[in-house]
């Protein structure tokens, strides 16, 4: 047999980050680069541990450090090492790791690493080119730098928990911290432009992000709208305020706790959607004659519409909706993306990896493909202090006795 | 109640304008309707963007809300998405205006292209003809395409709507009550989201090709990035087999959780992260002290909570939730800013809920230069545009262009750097070309 042929390369194969991030959102950040290619070495001890690794335990009644599946998903392809700060030889240890790395990233609260020894004057003598990403509620900068975000509070102070619900409801929010998501997300990309520009100039810096600010970003119409039109935000369900189109919501469905979302965009879609809802009375209404007619009529025209999806299996609606050209979506679960969806397996979006205690799993893949690169899912997250003896060895150039030395005296 | 926090020492690390962003020198060309946010943050970032949109008008400048709710002025939509770019009109479906979009790749390092999965590659100017033309061999390609340009349903019919429903966010976002519907929150965040991950894969890409590789396709999956963007839904399914259930203001969770959101005293929102539940002693003593003062802390000196809760707090959720319950009703009875400074300011990262607007009026965002102040079409007065969620210390991110009108920058792109004579661009411009 021939060969396998080689692998494509990894973009990011040769960049090294220092992660002293923990939970979410500085995770998040590291799990893009790590699945690129760079080598991300998480730095952990007892006094400041990710504490993800206690997050959803595979057995809760056995909890481990080791056996997070929350945080085997964040922390996947990356390394991790322990080093105790209160002691000489294990700080020493964290400063040869970033004198060795091209980027240091953290997601403590404002002012923390600086406490731990780590102001960005310092990170300059230890490695004059290296790049600081680091990512706070409220960033270091600013009268209110000290307070303090998760990801809901920081969904709230953003506008982005006011701009979902129901007009006549509270706010619903955001079930999970969808900012420790984007602040991550946008974290990836202040590393990747500050390497650009380092490559371009030789000049390293801190970036200073904002978690808030992330989902500030996404209020930017609301915020103008006020600005020039006077208008205060108001929340508008699933509906669509521009463009003013109707029907655009969800309906129920068959089966326990089952919705479509549908979006009729002209009027075309509009005839197709009644064709497959049986609702031809409704299609020659005249007050759902044109788009204008339907969003004047919409509480009615949704009415009418639910009443017949209810009966409706929503897979089987949705395929006959697609097939006639009309946006429409399951509302999915979990059970349905991972185990039913054929685009998400066809584009192989769930590969399965292993894990020295949980064993093969599936990941959530990373959005996109690459024609002459990949991106990979070697395997789940590393155990705390896996690759202590690797990294200080190969990479820091400590030799066997110097490993036992620290080893004994807890400095690692 | 504490008064707001003063204003800080001027930053010595604060960026000047006058510094390159960390990404000039880069030229990207934008076209189609998915990819907007994708150029505004590299255009924000130095690169010089240009937009490319048909002579009607890209999708965003028809949607509103628009200048004066007069749909003939310039919509607010395409405002926060264009900042920084330039913007040029084409036809790409004509020949003539195929060529010239075949010319304008060869002067850039990137396309971002967000059209639909086979249509510029069935025009014959598409990832497929770049790839095969030697001169482009350092172009970095990016699509962006609602689930991707391979796959059953690659050609599927999708909105922001639909992406958030078979992405698995909405069923995470709703109410308690599950007569009422999954939630999508409003904002198109699957452009947002899909776009963020775009720019990681293409300035990956480009970092590849700076390392001597060659340019190549990176096509992005709107479906997948988000379902990428559901947090704890994933590894509750795959390592426990649970389905997380809705829940008011919160997360979602296979367990009901204790209530965090209530309606202060002067009817706004506020977020008490996690019940409110104090960590440890400090914690205690700092609420106990604040719920005296208003004479609110019901039996909760009584020691054993803090007991209860410290021991193992999965054990007990009934201890929990008469914790969370009395700090809640505490809460209600105070204004909304006053129970988030004063929470802040005991270490609670309690939040209060605002709409959008209303940061414009905090000075925190004012001392980090979050807004940019600029011009905005149509507009009398300056306006402040949302800026970057990242500070730059030593290139800032900043706006460096107003939103461009319909085709600004016809002239300068294709006499000034394409080298078209101005009867050449007069006669497009007459045939509907340009």
């Amino acid at each position: 047999m021939p060969p396998d042929p080689p692998d494509p390369p990894l973009p990011l194969d040769g960049i090294r980050v220092c992660d002293f991030s923990w939970i979410v959102a500085g995770p998040q950040a590291t799990r893009i680069l790590a699945d690129l290619g760079a080598d991300v070495v998480k730095v952990e001890n007892e006094s400041y541990l990710d504490s993800m690794r206690l997050g959803l335990q595979q057995d809760m009644d056995q909890p481990s450090l080791n056996r997070s599946g929350f945080h085997s998903n964040f922390s996947r392809n990356k390394r991790s090492i322990t080093a105790n700060l209160h002691h000489p030889k294990g700080r020493e240890a964290v400063e040869r790791l970033l004198a060795v790395s091209d980027v240091v990233i953290e997601n403590y609260s404002a002012g923390a690493f600086a406490r731990m020894g780590f102001p960005w004057e310092r990170l300059q003598e230890i490695n004059p080119s290296l790049i600081y990403v680091s990512v706070s509620g409220f960033g270091h900068v600013g009268r209110d730098a000290s307070y303090g975000t998760w990801g809901p509070s920081a969904q709230a102070i953003s506008g982005a928990t006011a701009m979902s619900g129901l007009p006549d409801q509270p706010p619903a929010g955001w079930g999970f911290s969808y900012l420790d998501h984007t602040a991550g997300y946008y974290a990836a990309i202040a590393v990747l432009m500050a390497l650009h520009h380092r490559a371009r100039t030789g000049e390293a810096q801190h970036v200073d992000m904002s978690q808030i600010e992330s989902g500030m970003v996404v209020g930017a119409v609301p915020m103008l709208d006020y600005q020039i039109n006077g208008r205060t935000y108001e929340r508008i369900g699933n509906r669509s305020r521009h463009p003013a189109t109707a029907p655009h919501n969800t309906y129920p469905c068959a089966g326990d706790d089952r919705w479509i979302a549908i979006a009729v965009d002209d009027d075309t879609q509009w005839a197709a959607l009644c064709d497959v809802l049986g609702l031809d009375a409704l299609r020659a209404a005249p007050r759902f004659a044109d788009m204008a007619a339907r969003k004047a009529h919409e509480d009615a025209l949704d009415q009418a519409i639910a009443a017949v999806t209810r009966e409706r299996d929503p897979f089987d609606l949705m395929l006959q909706l697609q097939e006639r050209g009309v946006p429409a979506g399951v509302c999915q679960r979990n059970d349905d993306k991972q185990e039913r969806d054929p685009q998400l397996a066809d584009r192989g979006f769930y590969p399965t990896a292993p894990h020295a205690e949980l064993g093969e799993h599936r990941f959530e893949g990373i959005p996109m493909q690459f024609s002459h690169a990949r991106w990979r899912m070697d395997r789940g997250a590393p155990l705390l202090g896996e690759h202590n003896h690797a990294v200080l060895t190969e990479l820091l150039g400590y030799d066997e006795d110097e490993l036992a030395t620290m080893l004994a005296e807890l400095a690692i | 109640m504490p008064p707001s926090n003063p204003a800080p020492e001027p930053d010595r690390a604060t960026p000047s304008d006058e510094l390159p962003g960390p990404l000039e020198t880069l030229r990207v060309l934008e076209i189609g309707d998915r990819g907007e946010v994708a150029g505004k943050l590299l255009a924000d970032a130095g690169a010089d963007v240009i937009r490319i949109e048909p002579p009607g008008g890209g999708r965003s400048r028809h949607v509103g809300p628009f200048v004066n709710d007069d749909p003939g002025q310039p919509s607010l939509l395409h405002a926060t998405r264009n900042t920084s770019k330039r913007a040029v009109t084409l036809d790409v479906t004509q020949p003539a205006g195929l060529e010239l979009w075949q010319r304008l790749i060869g002067r850039v390092d990137v396309v971002i292209d967000a059209t639909p999965p086979t249509f510029l590659d069935g025009l014959g100017g598409g990832w497929q003809w770049a790839a095969a033309q030697p001169d482009l061999h350092a172009c970095v390609w990016c699509s962006i395409t609602p689930f991707g340009r391979s796959g059953p349903r690659r050609d599927w019919a999708a909105n922001d709507l639909v992406q958030l429903a078979l992405g698995g966010p909405m069923m995470s976002n709703g109410y308690d009550d599950h007569h009422l519907p999954p939630i999508r929150p409003d904002g198109e965040h699957s452009i947002a989201i899909s776009n963020e991950y775009a720019v990681a894969g293409l300035l990956a890409a480009l970092w590849m090709r700076n390392a001597g590789h060659r340019g190549q396709l990176v096509d992005v999956s709107i479906h997948e990035a988000v379902s990428a963007t559901t947090e704890g839904a994933f590894p509750n399914w795959e390592y426990l087999g649970r389905l997380v259930q809705r829940q008011t203001g919160r997360h979602a969770s296979p367990d009901p959780s204790a209530p965090w959101q209530y309606l202060a005293a002067d009817d706004q929102y506020i977020c008490l992260i996690s019940g409110g539940l104090p960590r440890g002693a400090p914690a205690w003593s700092g609420l106990l002290d604040w719920m005296d003062e208003h004479d609110a802390a019901g039996d909760l000196h009584d020691p054993q909570w803090q007991e209860l809760l410290h021991r193992d707090p999965r054990a007990h959720p009934e201890a929990r939730l008469h914790v969370a319950e009395t700090i809640g009703a505490f809460a209600q009875r105070l204004p909304a800013d006053e129970v988030y400074r004063r929470s802040q300011s005991l270490h609670f990262a309690w939040g209060i809920v605002r709409r959008p607007e209303e940061n414009l009026d905090d000075p925190h965002w004012a001392d980090r230069g979050f807004f940019w102040e600029g011009e905005c079409p149509g507009v009398d007065h300056p306006v402040r545009y949302p800026g970057a969620p990242y500070r730059f210390t030593r290139s800032p991110i900043r706006l460096r262009r107003r939103p461009p009108l319909l085709g600004e920058h016809n002239h300068e792109v294709y006499v000034g750097e394409l080298g078209l004579s101005s009867a050449e661009l007069r006669a497009h411009l007459e045939t509907g070309v340009v």
